[in-house]
């Protein structure tokens, strides 16, 4: 910790708790939007025929704060974190990076309350109107800018791993944001516009930027975050140097290409299906390859996992990498698409990458974080171990909730019976998953609880940092007061 | 840091990055790299049958992956691997499967139907599909519809007519059913002694003064009620005008209430604004087979005639 003080100068941490701060204040609101559209589905009533808390409304609000709020601010906080630490070098311009912090959490809070008030522009997980776009665009290139230029300024001549997939993370998301969000305002005083793209072409445009927001928003830079907190937590070096390159380039080059896999059987044509199926299977190695890498690294220090709950955030969020990056190609298959395509299975999976993996790996990080950032200790630990517990619970609770209703659906939808004729109704397959989705909303409730608890310990840590230093500021009056 | 803990045989890339920061040189697992050449092999394979690489305006087809299917017009086309004719050929399979029960059902008279048990049988199973899918977004799942609003189906009680033929009749071309606004031409007071005469008529304990009155309004030209529903507001099928005397109510919603000003209400409320109601016609969606299995199940879920 003394070496903490002695840096605080040294780094530009005032970025960091800030962006920390808010990835706390989203992961609550993101989290709970989720619980309650979540139960929406389970019992309808509850949309009770207000328009601005209906299912539809809400649903973009819930994806927004959690993969933009909560996890861009995590993102922002540890990239701008490691950077620091990596290349010894201050953050470039305070200036800058305090105009990102105020861009991205201006485009979340505007992009919430568009949503309530029914201003979309119905492109998945993009579902800004085009002012907020631009706002997004122009702080994503001040992230970009202070990146590489911090990049610039290192005291080492080698660029660590982590920074290698910020880096690629911030310039293929520029890219996609971009391209995606081409758009004709429909005149210079209206919140709505007319994409550029048309018909299947506009499909796929979207596909290419929502799965390349899960494959660099949501795989590689939290693998950047991974590369770093893992190999500091466990006290280890990093498993496979020569492995690190080799699935980065591979996960580089392979993901562009497979976001067509979420538009089988439709009007897109079957070769663009079949590549976006087959480079999909190709990934599935390269994503293993970080899962190694920190699997790995954490293996010299399994006793750990008794004494250190971190090291268990770490652990499981690895584990479950690994799992639905194994999931994924499987679901990118056609035969396999044609079951699970429409259904809960597609909300399972994403939910096993978005709990499992990202917002664990966060949690990890964040706990390594917070007592660093506020030079303190966590205020509770036995609280560290109950999120933990609840996150874990919560999600096998969610995912296999979503295997029964996804897949006990799909078959029904196709199931014939002795004459030929169609087994099921359409209403018969959906009071059917009514039970998956209440366990489904349980599963949720325990992941919130934990999100909760953890926004509460960290401020607790928060307020004890500040009554420790008070302490000791008035114990160092007092000393020099007796000099 | 456990200085045992970072002993290796390996050796890390000699980089250090934030005082401990460090990276072994460990060579790629075997299996992970052959499980990496696996998906490679698949890949090509996959690339070998399927339509995969775009060519100049084309692309590749795939080899050995043939798919054969019957067009409705009995045309056999084998064309290379595609979703649509992959889609044809099953649903081709699906409708072979099907067409043995429905060539039998094309030609059998509803009584033949209602009597082999194997035709009823698959009457019944198309018929909840298409039920569901077609009539109960209105009529609901069970078909008992909604009063005021949605004929039930299930009572022996019919507008247009329960008997077989009329029943395919109004499914395949629909009904406007239309009864006039009395508000403007009968008084308040009028339309209380009618709705108190169209109560009596279904044995409720009415005020024998008002109805007597509400009698003479709806048998004479004041009111001119038995013009639809007759002398003896028995109603007529070919109208689709309610028995006001058989105590079943499809639009007041007189079972919804327990006193006598309820009820009234509930009758004086039709009376004062009429009615105007839709069932839109399905011949141009469902085929006259489909048309017949449904008048079939809606025949045999209730009071069919």
């Amino acid at each position: 910790m003394a070496q903490s003080t002695a840096t605080a100068e040294q780094y530009n941490y005032d970025i960091v708790r800030k962006f920390t701060i808010m990835a706390l204040v989203w992961g609550v609101l993101g989290m709970t939007t989720g619980l309650y559209i979540g139960s929406e589905l389970a019992w309808p009533f509850l949309n009770f025929d207000i328009p601005q808390i209906t299912f539809g409304r809400l649903r973009p609000v819930h994806t927004t704060l959690v993969i933009f709020g909560f996890g861009g601010s995590a993102l922002f906080a540890t990239s701008y974190y490691v950077v620091q630490r990596t290349c010894q070098a201050r953050l470039f311009s305070d200036g800058l990076a305090n105009f990102t912090f105020w861009g991205w959490q201006v485009s979340v809070g505007l992009a919430a309350i568009s949503y309530t008030m029914g201003y979309t522009q119905a492109r998945e997980y993009a579902e800004m109107v085009w002012p907020i776009d631009l706002l997004i665009a122009v702080t994503w290139v001040a992230y970009l800018v202070i990146y590489v230029m911090t990049l610039r300024k290192r005291s080492q001549p080698h660029i660590y791993v982590a920074n290698w997939f910020f880096i690629a993370f911030i310039l293929a998301t520029a890219l996609l944001h971009i391209f995606n969000n081409f758009a004709v305002p429909v005149s210079l005083f209206s919140l709505s516009s007319y994409s550029y793209h048309a018909g299947v072409q506009d499909a796929m445009t979207q596909w290419w930027y929502g799965h390349n927001a899960v494959g660099f928003f949501l795989t590689a830079a939290f693998l950047g975050m991974m590369y770093y907190f893992v190999p500091k937590q466990a006290g280890r070096p990093v498993y496979s140097y020569r492995l690190s390159i080799i699935h980065f380039w591979a996960l580089i080059f392979l993901y562009m290409w497979v976001g067509a896999h979420h538009l089988h059987w439709t009007a897109l044509p079957d070769w663009t299906s079949t590549l976006a199926a087959t480079f999909s299977i190709l990934l599935l190695m390269p994503s293993w390859g970080g899962m190694i890498n920190g699997i790995m690294t954490l293996s010299g220090a399994w006793d750990k996992l008794r004494t250190d709950p971190i090291i268990r955030f770490m652990v499981v969020s690895l584990s479950f990498y690994g799992m639905s990056t194994f999931e994924g190609p499987l679901m990118a298959l056609k035969s396999v698409n044609a079951l699970s395509h429409y259904t809960d299975w597609t909300i399972g999976h994403v939910h096993s990458g978005a709990l499992g993996w990202v917002a664990m790996i966060s949690f990890g990080s964040m706990y390594h974080l917070v007592p660093r950032l506020w030079n303190t200790k966590m205020y509770s630990e036995k609280l560290i171990y109950l999120h933990f517990w609840l996150a874990t619970i919560g999600i096998v609770l969610y995912i296999s909730a979503m295997w029964v209703s996804g897949i006990g659906q799909g078959l029904m939808l196709r199931a014939y019976d002795d004459f030929g004729n169609l087994a099921y109704t359409f209403i018969e397959t959906v009071s059917f998953m009514h039970q998956p989705l209440v366990i489904r909303a349980l599963g949720g409730l325990f992941f919130v609880s934990g999100m909760i608890i953890m926004a509460f310990n960290s401020f607790m840590t928060i307020r004890q940092s500040r009554r420790e230093k008070a302490e000791l500021d008035a114990k160092l009056a007092e000393k020099l007061a007796q000099a | 840091m456990s200085k045992e803990k970072t002993k290796s045989t390996v050796q890390t890339t000699g980089h250090a990055w934030d005082g401990d920061l460090q990276e072994f040189n460990n060579p790629l697992p075997r299996w992970w790299l052959w499980g990496f050449y696996a998906t490679v092999v698949f890949t090509i394979v996959y690339w070998v049958i399927f339509p995969a690489w775009p060519v100049g305006k084309g692309y590749t087809t795939g080899v050995m992956n043939n798919i054969t299917y019957t067009t409705t017009d009995g045309k056999e086309v084998t064309t290379h691997w595609n979703t649509r004719a992959l889609l044809l050929k099953e649903l081709g399979e699906a409708r072979a499967e099907q067409a043995k029960y429905i060539d039998q059902l094309k030609t059998a008279s509803y009584a033949e139907i209602a009597k082999d048990e194997e035709k009823s049988a698959f009457a019944y199973s198309m018929a909840k599909v298409l039920f569901a899918d077609n009539c109960a977004a209105c009529h609901q799942a069970g078909g008992n519809g909604v009063i005021g609003s949605y004929p039930n189906l299930l009572d022996d009680a019919w507008l247009w007519g329960g008997s077989y033929q009329q029943l395919e009749n109004t499914i395949r071309e629909g009904h406007n059913g239309f009864m006039p606004a009395f508000k403007t031409s009968l008084s308040e007071a009028q339309i209380d002694d009618v709705a108190e005469y169209v109560l009596s008529l279904s044995g409720e304990k009415v005020n024998a003064d008002k109805a007597a009155r509400g009698e003479k309004i709806f048998q004479g030209q004041a009111g001119g009620c038995h013009y639809c529903h007759g002398k003896d507001a028995k109603g007529q099928t070919s109208l689709g005008s309610a028995n006001l005397t058989d105590s079943i109510w499809t639009i007041a919603d007189v079972p919804g209430h327990n006193t006598l000003e309820g009820k009234k209400a509930a009758i004086k409320a039709v009376i004062r604004n009429g009615v105007s109601r839709t069932m839109p016609a399905w011949k141009e969606r469902l085929s006259p087979t489909e048309i017949k299995i449904l008048t079939f199940y809606v025949h045999e879920l209730g009071g069919g005639k």
